[in-house]
């Protein structure tokens, strides 16, 4: 529906995105999280719109093709509705001016005269299509006026995407001590720029599991030992033998859902038991963008993403490959009972409040694009 | 400082400073050099401190590349900062001794050095054993073979082991003779003793090794005197047949039986890695005509559950193979887990290849039943806590067969690098709440209930 009003240069723009990510040439949460945010920019740059909704068709069409194209790869659906978060935002902020704010501020006494803290855009919404008679007259200068501000936007989102790692490493070393022991699991930028902050100015020993079939955790050893932590790498296997003696487990995430679980790098789901079994705390470092208006209430196999059975029994056991089934799957999902922390961009939350954030940080009726 | 020279005083000062710039650390040189400085002119001074200036750097260079000569004093004082305390010497020392492993000499800071020391103190005890390179005294060639087999891991399991120990037992017990003036039931055992120890030196003693040598001890400690050498001899070596007859094999058997009992139509069975008495199970299901299946997990170090899908594939068993990380998605499926043991703690707790303890407890966190195939001469007195204690670790060999073909080469880590080690522990222990019930050759009991069987105390 929005496509007639689309430039057919960022048509091109959202067609590349597309195939990149149905090829899975794109992997890879921020990766996909940046890409996605600049194909949006393209897109309200060059668009053509006599009102918001308009705009807000347009991106939502743009936000469907790219999730269906890969659907396990959470960050692009996340980033597409924080875009129309903002956008609502900033809509509201210039075209309703300053009374709008006494609607939507928090006050006590609000809370405990009508119950709620804050009015979501369902009554923005209401005085949105109240409004439209007036604004079509001045479709164009209407679009040029709000270009900026979304830009601005847009760059706001740009902006935290690309400062995820400096703010989840600010208060690193208030999450840990000297001599301490830490376990983590395969390769996350996030948590390896957490555990190099923290080690300017305490010094601790970190154990990496080498995470099968992918073998990212030689690689995570790799860039830890370089930064001067004493590292340690060990196979899955002894993951239960070490935990008695380890402190913590800093994990990563690949998406954050509702209910305060997580999908996680296969391996995660061990690592997470076996720490809850000692009583040991699990932290778990992940950007906001990564927090997704999805649950997982049902069969933890089906929403899992399945990769090459070869890195698991390759070819060269001929006689084997053709009677044997292999199962490889990608992510592990994680319940919320066994996070203890979430440590993001935005500060820590328990996986109790996750639900809030969510709430925060996205609008009611993009949980569905 | 003080410019006054006197020239009698240079030739030693000069020495004492080159000499202290080189072993002291910050508290000893604020003294002697300071007062061998004030003697040298202004120029000498200069030179000196350049001199100092240009050792550092050279040194600092060299640190980091030379991380086998950690112990040297001099690698690590002149790589240091002033500021590194007395104490970083002792603690560059101390890390000397417990490890064989290369370490980094060029760490920035004294401190780093101490919390460093503090993590490969952790592991340090399960140093690798020195391969058997050389024979002290006359070792039998059948040990010396076998001591070879151990430390290649030709031969893993402990059945397997124990099995291949009493064989070679009893060739060198026919190709023994008694010297004279002693009776064959008192010197055997000294002339058995240097074999057990080689072979202890080729690989920690397994405890089913250890509960048959303590077994054969006994024997030949109540052989008759009377009796000729050659009847005694035979007779040893009958009653080891016996051992491996009673104990292994046909434990073997009974516990097949009454596994069995256990597995029905339509079950599927979980197992982890490569032990002989499941694969044995398993086979004698399917033999039964029962229709299971059969999901193998299997992990990095020894990656032997290849093995065993080769075996149960083989014969037509329908199974399905992964890697110990995709547990968590496929635990559903399972209706009953399988494992085996290396050996049985008398609190009920298994030790056994690492990861078992994993599969254990996400199969308790499901509720699926976890069964623990042992015979009873596994069963080794006394409690292990934790498994760290007591474990050994996998071989260095051959690093590159473990990892898929498709992993590129570069992206693996497989030498130490300053600040990484390397650890591949091969056993852990699973508690006993994890499990739900061992099968013996006495019967299915408890975990917690393994010393009331009379049979394993009387051993």
């Amino acid at each position: 529906m929005a496509a007639e009003s689309m430039h057919p240069e960022s048509q091109r723009h959202v067609d590349n995105l597309v195939s990149r990510l149905r090829r899975r040439q794109l992997v890879g949460s921020r990766q996909t999280a940046l890409e996605t945010v600049l194909v949006l920019r393209q897109v309200i740059s060059k668009a053509r719109f006599s009102h918001i909704d308009e705009l807000i068709g347009m991106v939502k069409g743009v936000g469907r093709r790219l999730v269906n194209a890969q659907p396990k790869e959470h960050t692009v659906g996340n980033t597409v509705r924080k875009v129309l978060h903002h956008i609502r935002e900033e809509y509201n902020a210039v075209a309703k001016g300053p009374d709008n704010t006494a609607k939507t501020a928090f006050s006590i006494a609000n809370f405990v005269l009508l119950g709620q803290p804050k009015k979501q855009t369902g009554t923005s919404r209401s005085s949105l299509a109240g409004s439209t008679p007036h604004e079509a007259k001045e479709s164009d200068g209407f679009a040029q006026g709000l270009r900026p501000v979304l830009m601005e936007a847009i760059q706001d989102v740009l902006d935290e995407l690309e400062t995820v790692y400096d703010n989840v490493s600010k208060n690193a070393k208030d999450h840990l001590h000297s001599d301490e022991i830490i376990l983590t699991i395969g390769m996350s930028k996030t948590v390896e720029a957490f555990l190099k902050s923290a080690t300017h100015q305490r010094q601790f020993t970190a154990i990496v599991a080498e995470t099968g079939p992918s073998y990212c955790g030689h690689e995570m050893a790799r860039s830890l030992s370089s930064a001067g932590i004493s590292t340690f790498l060990v196979p899955d296997s002894s993951i239960y033998a070490i935990m008695s003696r380890v402190n913590k487990v800093i994990l990563g995430a690949h998406a954050i859902l509702a209910n305060g679980g997580m999908y996680a790098i296969t391996g995660s789901l061990l690592a997470a038991t076996a720490a809850h079994t000692h009583s040991t705390p699990v932290v778990v470092c992940a950007g906001q963008f990564k927090l997704t208006p999805l649950w997982n209430l049902y069969h933890e196999h089906g929403a899992l993403d399945f990769a090459d059975p070869r890195s698991v029994l390759g070819f060269e056991e001929g006689n084997l490959v053709d009677k044997v089934d292999v199962v490889n799957p990608n992510y592990d999902y994680v319940g919320p009972e066994l996070v203890d922390v979430y440590i993001t961009n935005d500060g820590d939350h328990p996986p109790s409040s996750v639900y809030r954030l969510i709430k925060e940080t996205y609008d009611d009726e993009d949980h569905e694009l | 400082m003080a410019s006054v020279t006197s020239p009698a005083v240079r030739p030693e000062s000069s020495r004492n400073a080159i000499g202290t710039d080189k072993h002291t650390p910050k508290a000893d040189q604020s003294d002697p050099p300071r007062k061998q400085q004030k003697d040298l002119t202004k120029a000498e001074r200069r030179a000196l401190q350049e001199k100092q200036r240009a050792e550092k750097e050279a040194a600092k260079a060299a640190g980091p590349a030379k991380g086998a000569k950690g112990g040297k004093p001099a690698a690590s004082t002149s790589s240091a900062p002033q500021k590194k305390q007395a104490g970083g010497i002792e603690s560059s020392k101390a890390q000397s001794t417990p490890l064989k492993m290369p370490r980094d000499a060029g760490q920035p800071t004294g401190h780093d050095q101490l919390s460093q020391s503090r993590g490969l103190r952790i592991f340090s005890h399960f140093g690798l054993q020195k391969p058997t390179s050389h024979v002290k005294g006359d070792i039998h060639p059948v040990i010396v073979r076998l001591g070879l087999q151990f430390s290649s891991f030709k031969i893993v399991g402990a059945n397997a082991r124990c099995i291949a120990t009493l064989t070679a037992f009893k060739s060198i017990i026919q190709d023994y003779s008694t010297p004279p003036n002693t009776t064959l039931s008192r010197h055997l055992m000294t002339h058995l003793s240097p074999q057990i120890n080689h072979l202890v030196t080729a690989r920690p003693m397994a405890v089913t090794m250890g509960n048959a040598i303590r077994q054969l001890k006994l024997d030949i400690s109540n052989s008759d005197i009377d009796m000729p050498e050659q009847d005694a001899k035979d007779l040893l070596c009958k009653r080891i047949d016996d051992y491996i007859r009673d104990r292994i094999i046909m434990a073997d058997h009974v516990i097949q039986d009454i596994a069995c009992k256990k597995i029905k139509d339509g079950d599927v069975i979980l197992t982890y890695a490569r032990s002989s008495v499941v694969e044995n199970v398993l086979l004698h299901a399917h033999a039964e005509g029962k229709k299971i299946s059969v999901i193998v997990v299997d992990s990095r170090p020894m990656l032997e559950g290849k093995n065993m899908l080769t075996v149960l594939s083989s014969r037509g068993i329908p199974c399905k193979y992964l890697l110990l990380p995709a547990l968590g998605s496929t635990i559903m499926e399972a209706s009953t887990v399988i494992l085996g043991a290396h050996s049985l703690h008398s609190d009920g707790a298994v030790f056994s290849r690492a990861g078992t303890a994993l599969v254990a407890m996400m199969a308790k966190h499901h509720s699926i039943p976890v069964m623990v195939c042992c015979e009873t001469y596994k069963f080794s007195e006394g409690v292990q806590l934790d498994s760290f204690t007591k474990n050994e670790l996998a071989p260095q060999g051959d690093p590159l067969s473990t990892y898929p073909l498709v992993c590129p080469k570069d992206d693996l880590t497989l030498q130490p690098l300053p600040n990484l080690e390397i650890l591949n522990p091969l056993y852990d222990l699973t508690p006993p709440t994890c499990i739900t019930a061992v099968v013996t050759e006495v019967g299915i009991i408890p975990p917690n209930s393994i010393s009331s069987i009379p049979l394993t105390l009387g051993r």
